[in-house]
């Protein structure tokens, strides 16, 4: 076993810890429970589709995405920092860069699968066995992307910032909540923008939103909107989220091999 | 600056923001055994941090191998590291704890187990090596943590603070290990804070204080430095009186006196002790004096610290 893989592995592991566990399974089946719950309260006016678009933009990419690409993401680093374990780690005979690699990988890993089986129990709550015709591929199908920008920017944080965590749950929570909905070109600096540019039926379920008044974005912002309306191509999303990928795991990588990371001693 | 097998630090200084935590600072550290001796805070941590390569200098140069350490792993190769920090993945046992720092040295498959082995064998954890790490006692943990510094052979050990929490057997068969590492050709390089401690381990010290080298050398050697700071002799006679009296001739000898306390007793300062040691067997044979017991209490590491600190 390589030093790198012993890595991604003990990553993984950090992750499936009987603390983190918990977390990540209470997230997985959350969206299709709120769903079962919805279609019982909805009785015959339950329309299944729109449910499932309205969970998997809000709950599942709104949400879970990014709480798990904040925690895991951030956890990479914060976690050998404040466990102080990180000293053996850097004085071990491999690049700086490839140990944050190999764990950030493990993290991106970990929130693609969780995240994905969340989205598939989400359909299966909906729709049962049933899943023609559901988006769900093209659900699945950029949950990865999303995990892998997410991911980067959070450990990109991890490797600056001496609180990511506080720092990447204003962004997830504050930004990414707000300025996709903002008029203007302001929705070129979000990454979920660009995700729901990817998966349309999360971008007509947001819009859909936005015009009935709901998620927040306000008259101001459809009048602003209808005066300079801007839309993500399809082919700029493609590029965007792997440039925005790798430019933030090239600086995490490149502050992590330049930068000082040791933790306190204790009084003695 | 390439200075094979040894440490090299050259005007070294290491600023915390406003605050200095190490101070233009020269040495080199050769092999063999070599002790870090200072309070809490004097800059011991922060010149382990630098020789292992986890923080830079902000001046000057330090040379670990030949190479700049900071995340050097040509270096770290050839490099262990127990740190002072009573940290671990706590769900491991003290065996994967081990193989997992192998693992990161690059070591696989048979090689990788019988280093282990060995590392785990050498500082004594073998009848333990398999429970968790959480459930380790000080002691234990500290031996895990010199295990995983050794499973990859390195040139130059450092160990921090290395025998805290260790009972009094457990610290004498690990002072035996690091003098048994420094005799196998290691540079090994031990910090501490306790005096005693550090006497019993080398004769071979650095002494830091506020950020500060104060000295560097023998303990002997360094006493010598001090030629300003009379040395204490002290005798027991039974005779103290004329022994005083004989002594005050002898023109080494700066002043004799005998403690209130203690009658038997005459206590003299010399500012060339080597000359009045010399002389002394002359003095107490001509006299006829029966001397019991001879101390030199300047000659040990709680003096020299003392003066250090207060010049």
């Amino acid at each position: 076993m390589t030093a790198d893989f012993r890595l991604f592995l003990n990553a993984l592991k950090d992750v499936l810890s009987s603390r983190r566990i918990f977390v990540a399974l209470f997230l997985m089946v959350l969206p299709a429970i709120i769903g079962l719950i919805w279609k019982s309260a909805a009785g015959e006016r339950f329309e299944a589709l729109e449910s499932y678009n309205t969970l998997a933009a809000g709950l599942v990419f709104g949400f879970i995405l990014t709480i798990l690409s904040v925690i895991y993401g951030t956890g990479v680093l914060s976690q050998e920092l404040e466990g102080r374990t990180i000293v053996y780690l850097l004085t071990r005979p491999i690049p700086r860069w490839r140990i944050l690699l190999a764990k950030y990988l493990g993290a991106w890993l970990a929130i693609t699968v969780t995240v994905s089986i969340s989205e598939v129990l989400l359909a299966l709550a909906m729709f049962g066995t049933k899943l023609s015709g559901v988006p769900l591929m093209s659900d699945i199908k950029i949950i990865p992307l999303g995990a892998a920008a997410y991911g980067a920017l959070f450990l990109l944080l991890a490797t600056l910032l001496s609180k990511p965590l506080s720092y990447g749950l204003l962004f997830a929570f504050g930004w990414e909540s707000w300025v996709p909905s903002l008029p203007g070109g302001f929705s070129r600096w979000s990454i979920m923008a660009y995700l729901r540019t990817l998966a349309p039926h999360l971008q007509e379920t947001a819009e859909s939103t936005t015009e009935t008044g709901g998620g927040g974005g306000g008259d101001i912002s459809e009048i602003l909107m209808a005066f300079n309306p801007v839309s993500i191509p399809p082919i700029t999303a493609w590029f965007a989220i792997p440039i925005i990928t790798l430019v933030c795991l090239g600086l995490s990588l490149y502050f992590f091999s330049v930068r000082e990371y040791s933790p306190k001693e204790e009084a003695s | 600056m390439n200075v094979d097998n040894t440490i090299h630090f050259e005007h070294v200084s290491r600023w915390y923001g406003q605050v200095i935590g190490l101070n233009d600072v020269s040495f080199t550290i050769p092999k063999g055994l070599t002790a870090l001796l200072g309070p809490n805070g004097a800059g011991k941590s922060t010149m382990l941090k630098l020789v292992t390569g986890q923080i830079k200098p902000t001046t000057g140069g330090i040379a670990v191998l030949g190479e700049q350490p900071f995340s050097n792993p040509r270096v770290a190769r050839n490099l262990g590291y127990c740190p002072e920090i009573d940290n671990f993945y706590e769900d491991m046992t003290g065996r994967q704890f081990v193989e997992l720092m192998a693992t990161l040295s690059g070591y696989k498959g048979q090689d990788k187990t019988q280093r282990v082995q060995n590392s785990i064998d050498r500082v004594g954890m073998s009848d333990r090596c398999d429970r968790k790490l959480g459930g380790y006692s000080k002691g234990m943990r500290q031996r895990i943590k010199v295990a995983q510094a050794i499973v990859h052979d390195p040139k130059v050990l450092v160990l921090d603070e290395p025998l805290n929490g260790l009972d009094p057997l457990g610290r004498r068969d690990m002072v035996n290990l690091y003098q048994q590492f420094a005799e196998e050709g290691m540079c090994v390089l031990i910090s501490s804070h306790i005096l005693y401690e550090v006497e019993q381990i080398t004769d071979r010290i650095l002494v830091m204080y506020k950020g500060r080298l104060l000295a560097q050398g023998g303990i002997r050697d360094i006493r010598k430095q001090i030629d300003s700071h009379p040395h204490r002799i002290t005798l027991t006679t039974d005779n103290p009186r004329k022994l005083a009296g004989a002594l005050l001739l002898d023109d080494t000898v700066i002043s004799a006196r005998m403690p209130q306390d203690n009658h038997r007793v005459v206590e003299v300062e010399t500012a060339q002790p080597e000359k009045f040691y010399s002389n002394l067997a002359d003095i107490i044979l001509d006299g006829g004096f029966e001397v019991d017991v001879f101390q030199a209490p300047d000659n040990n590491l709680e003096a020299v610290f003392r003066y250090l600190v207060s010049a």
